[in-house]
């Protein structure tokens, strides 16, 4: 080995700043040289070095330097940001909490809304049920048009009601599709015999094209769709046609409904579509409705993923159509609203389970009208005191018996095996689509409260036919 | 070509990681073995370290038929970690299913020319040739992992160059090595090995993943200032103006002639820059009396001597702190420094290394200098773990 030592290391000091006190007292001027010597040496060193400065002179040490002090900068600021996003997270926080809260209050007065309207269709219910039975009983001359006004005014605040509750019962997301197949006829056939007497009404032309193509989707929500077009093009068409038809599209079938009304023009398409927007000019006319057809139309056309389309050219008039995919398979219930009314009740035995004496009488009263042989109680032990053992051929339970008891689905089950061939009606003022499949998979139909009396007319007339 | 369809083939790519090793001494057997476990056609990336023994030709020409069409690259080493802990003398590598990570390597061939036009004609391409198979967001979820040509002294220069043209995209990596022989350290890519190369792989990937980097060194007392250094060679000839290895071997207690590279590893130096002290390891006592060393060295820097506190527990600590960041670990890439593989061996803690390394699912290899976030770093444990896909 080359050493170019000229003097022992042994004894001495290996590092700076570590000259002990022995040592600086015995230090002989040989030593002191030596250590001058060294000192010089490393301020010479550490002199270049500041004065090269760290600049990037292409030194390998310089590069290293730099990637530390990078390093080091990003580090900072790598923790300002984790800093900065953590009072983004907790503005987040906050934000969400605050949207929560409004959320959970939106909720608890469309829920609030939800049960005022229910609790108000109850009574609703058998106002219209007596009054249906009071037209057909003989009554004075001057009495009769009264009556007949008192049910349409009746009728009108059932409607707004009904209005009501879906468009609250939709906000508090309650409301659930039941998706089924149905041949699309089923619905439009009976929407377009109504709504042609509407329309007659009001001098315009109702033209019906129908379609027998099978769609799948929530038939009672879908309906409500095209009720609203119908609806609509009723109320703001002065005069002209209406035109209900489908249209086959690759996505599905497009169900519209065009009018020669004064149209839409391009800039409120969209705020027609929000609640309580009705036209200024027609609203005087017409004080019905509260605007909400179409923000119930595009909440409902949302919810079942179907869309809603509008074509309009002011002046010549509008098209709103929806689009339903395809269906796979036939219903399998018939269609109860084909069924002929012309049907003769006579001796028909019909039993009517409710736990409100107020819905029995009215019930009695209806389908006595009818020409039914009605037994109405509110427990099944009343009911068959009642009959003088005979054989039930329809039932109409209500679907809420009271807190404590079986629900009417489950009733209506036990009284079936016990009376085979009996042919059930749920009737429910729950508008959740649960019950309705229910009463579905149980081979049984569902009615809706408020009861339209049509409706269940129809629905026997098909259930006694069978 | 061969292929076989493992078990846990392409139905289930699981965290999209399979690893494998081989200690048959033939190179064609040896990655026969690996492709027989790694191979399946949703494979998207290999990555192997190995010893220096192979016959690198023939392991390259292996290499490539086996896995013809998948980008493979790799090092030679100083020494493997296997998925069992500490190995020596096999090849271990990691398969990468490319439903899971999307990997794209380049080769740096020459990197002397290596300055920022270029790096960043390198960056640009690395991003476009992941973008197109990428399963992540490109510049959040990837990260480059660099091979160092170990004996190239130009590491600094590099990977300063590499990272100004990264950004904020996280690198790190290791320096090939040769079993302590110091002569030929290569790096694998684009079908053949090379020296005087680096391999960039950009790993773009679906799981968590977080880079790191760990030593278990604390300052003494005692500072050697360079007064006299050939910084191209990587010398330094004097400290405190005395000649390096006289003063070095007389601070740890020995003759110049006894030196060897565990004196090395207990008793390091290292440079501190701010709050932090970062090791510059010694490579060898020169005839000269000069010392050579792993990194870049130059006149008028202060070396601090270092002291090792326990290895182990500041290996588990570490691996806590990464199992915190991103759960329990589907893998880690460890690039661990042969001088702390050294220390391990001389404390014959080796085995219990082996046990932490094997529980926290980490490969790689021993490395002669580590790198990380552009910095050339010595005597660390640098790496990158992955998460599971769930904990992601």
């Amino acid at each position: 080995m080359v050493c170019t030592l000229t003097r022992p290391l042994r004894g001495w000091p290996l590092a700076l700043f570590q000259l002990d006190d022995e040592y600086d007292q015995n230090a002989d001027p040989q030593a002191l040289v030596e250590e001058n010597r060294r000192l010089r040496k490393v301020c010479q060193a550490l002199i270049e070095r500041v004065e090269s400065g760290s600049a990037a002179n292409g030194a390998p040490y310089a590069a290293f330097e730099h990637a530390v002090l990078l390093a080091e900068q990003v580090r900072e600021r790598t923790d300002a940001l984790h800093r900065a996003l953590d009072e983004l997270n907790q503005v987040n926080a906050q934000l969400r909490e605050a949207h929560a809260e409004a959320q959970a209050a939106n909720q608890s007065k469309s829920k609030f809304l939800a049960a005022v309207s229910h609790d108000l269709l109850q009574p609703l219910n058998a106002a219209r049920l007596f009054t249906s039975a009071l037209e057909t009983h003989a009554l004075p001359q001057d009495a009769q048009p009264l009556v007949g006004r008192i049910g349409r005014s009746l009728k009108d605040v059932e409607s707004l009601l009904g209005t009501l509750v879906d468009m609250s019962r939709l906000d508090a997301g309650v409301l659930q599709a039941d998706k089924a197949p149905f041949s699309v006829d089923t619905l439009l056939d009976a929407l377009a015999e109504e709504y042609r007497q509407v329309a007659g009404v009001r001098g315009l032309a109702l033209h019906y094209v129908g379609s027998s193509v099978v769609v799948e989707s929530d038939l009672s929500l879908l309906a409500r769709i095209i009720r609203n077009f119908l609806s609509n093009a009723v109320r703001y068409t002065p005069q002209g046609r209406i035109l209900l038809g489908c249209r086959r599209r690759p996505n599905g079938l497009e169900i519209m409904v065009a009018d020669t009304g004064p149209g839409i023009a391009e800039q409120q398409r969209e705020r027609i579509f929000q609640e309580f927007q009705r036209d200024a000019l027609t609203s005087q006319q017409h004080s019905r409705g509260l605007g909400l057809g179409l923000a119930i139309v595009d909440r409902i056309s949302t919810m079942l993923a179907h869309p809603v389309t509008l074509v309009s050219t002011p002046g010549q008039g509008a098209c709103f159509s929806v689009t339903v995919p395809y269906g796979q398979h036939a219903p399998r219930l018939p269609g109860p609203v084909t069924a002929r009314l012309e049907t003769d009740f006579s001796r028909q035995v019909v039993w009517v389970i409710d736990d409100d004496p107020t819905i029995l009488e009215g019930m009695q009263a209806l389908l006595g009208q009818w020409g039914c042989r009605v037994r109405a109680a509110g427990t099944v032990t009343a009911l068959e005191a009642a009959s003088d053992g005979e054989r039930p051929q329809v039932l109409l339970v209500d679907y809420q018996l009271g807190q404590r008891r079986e629900n009417g689905l489950t009733l209506a089950k036990r009284l079936e095996r016990r009376y085979p061939g009996l042919a059930t009606v749920v009737i429910t003022a729950n508008h959740d689509a649960e019950i309705s499949r229910q009463a579905r998979e149980a081979g049984m139909h569902c009615l809706l409260k408020p009861l339209k009396p049509l409706r269940l007319r129809m629905l026997l007339t098909s259930l006694l036919a069978q | 070509m061969f292929h076989p369809l493992d078990e846990q083939g392409a139905h289930e790519p699981g965290n999209g990681i399979i690893t494998a090793v081989s200690s048959q001494r033939d190179a064609w057997r040896a990655v026969a073995e690996l492709a027989a476990r790694l191979y399946h056609p949703a494979l998207g990336g290999v990555v192997f370290f190995c010893t220096a023994e192979y016959d690198l030709e023939a392991l390259g020409q292996a290499l490539s038929n086996s896995f013809a069409k998948v980008p493979i690259c790799g090092c030679t080493t100083a020494g493997e970690i296997t998925p069992s802990g500490y190995g020596r003398g096999c090849i271990v590598a990691i398969g990468f299913d490319g439903r899971v990570f999307s990997v794209v390597p380049a080769l740096v061939d020459d990197l002397v020319g290596f300055d920022l036009p270029r790096a960043q004609q390198l960056v640009d391409s690395l991003l476009a040739n992941c973008r197109p198979k990428a399963v992540a967001p490109l510049n959040e979820n990837s990260f480059v992992m660099t091979l160092l040509d170990g004996l190239s002294s130009r590491e600094e220069q590099v990977l300063a160059t590499l990272d100004a043209a990264l950004g904020r995209i996280p690198s790190f990596g290791g320096s090939a090595g040769d079993d302590n022989h110091l002569t030929h350290t290569h790096v694998f890519a684009e079908g053949a090995f090379h020296t005087q190369a680096a391999v960039m792989l950009m790993i773009n990937t679906r799981l968590p993943f977080d880079v790191f980097s760990t030593h278990h060194l604390a300052p003494r007392t005692e500072k050697f200032v360079v007064t006299a250094a050939d910084r191209e060679q990587r010398r330094v000839r004097e400290l405190n103006g005395v000649p390096a290895a006289t003063l070095y071997a007389q601070w740890v207690g020995v003759a110049v002639e006894d030196l060897t590279p565990a004196l090395f590893a207990r008793y390091p130096l290292a440079v501190r820059l701010g709050d932090h002290y970062f090791v510059r390891s010694i490579q060898r006592a020169n005839q000269d009396g000069s010392l050579s060393f792993y990194c870049a060295v130059e006149n008028g820097i202060v070396l601090s001597a270092m002291r090792p506190l326990p290895l182990l527990a500041d290996l588990e600590n570490m691996l806590d702190e990464i199992k915190a960041r991103v759960g329990p670990p589907a893998l880690m890439i460890g690039c661990d420094c042969f001088l702390r593989r050294m220390e391990l061996e001389a404390l014959g803690q080796l085995e219990s290394a082996s046990a932490l390394l094997r529980a926290s699912q980490v490969v790689g290899f021993n490395t002669y200098g580590e790198q990380h976030h552009g910095m050339h770093v010595n005597q660390t444990f640098t790496g990158v773990a992955f998460g599971t896909l769930s904990a992601g």
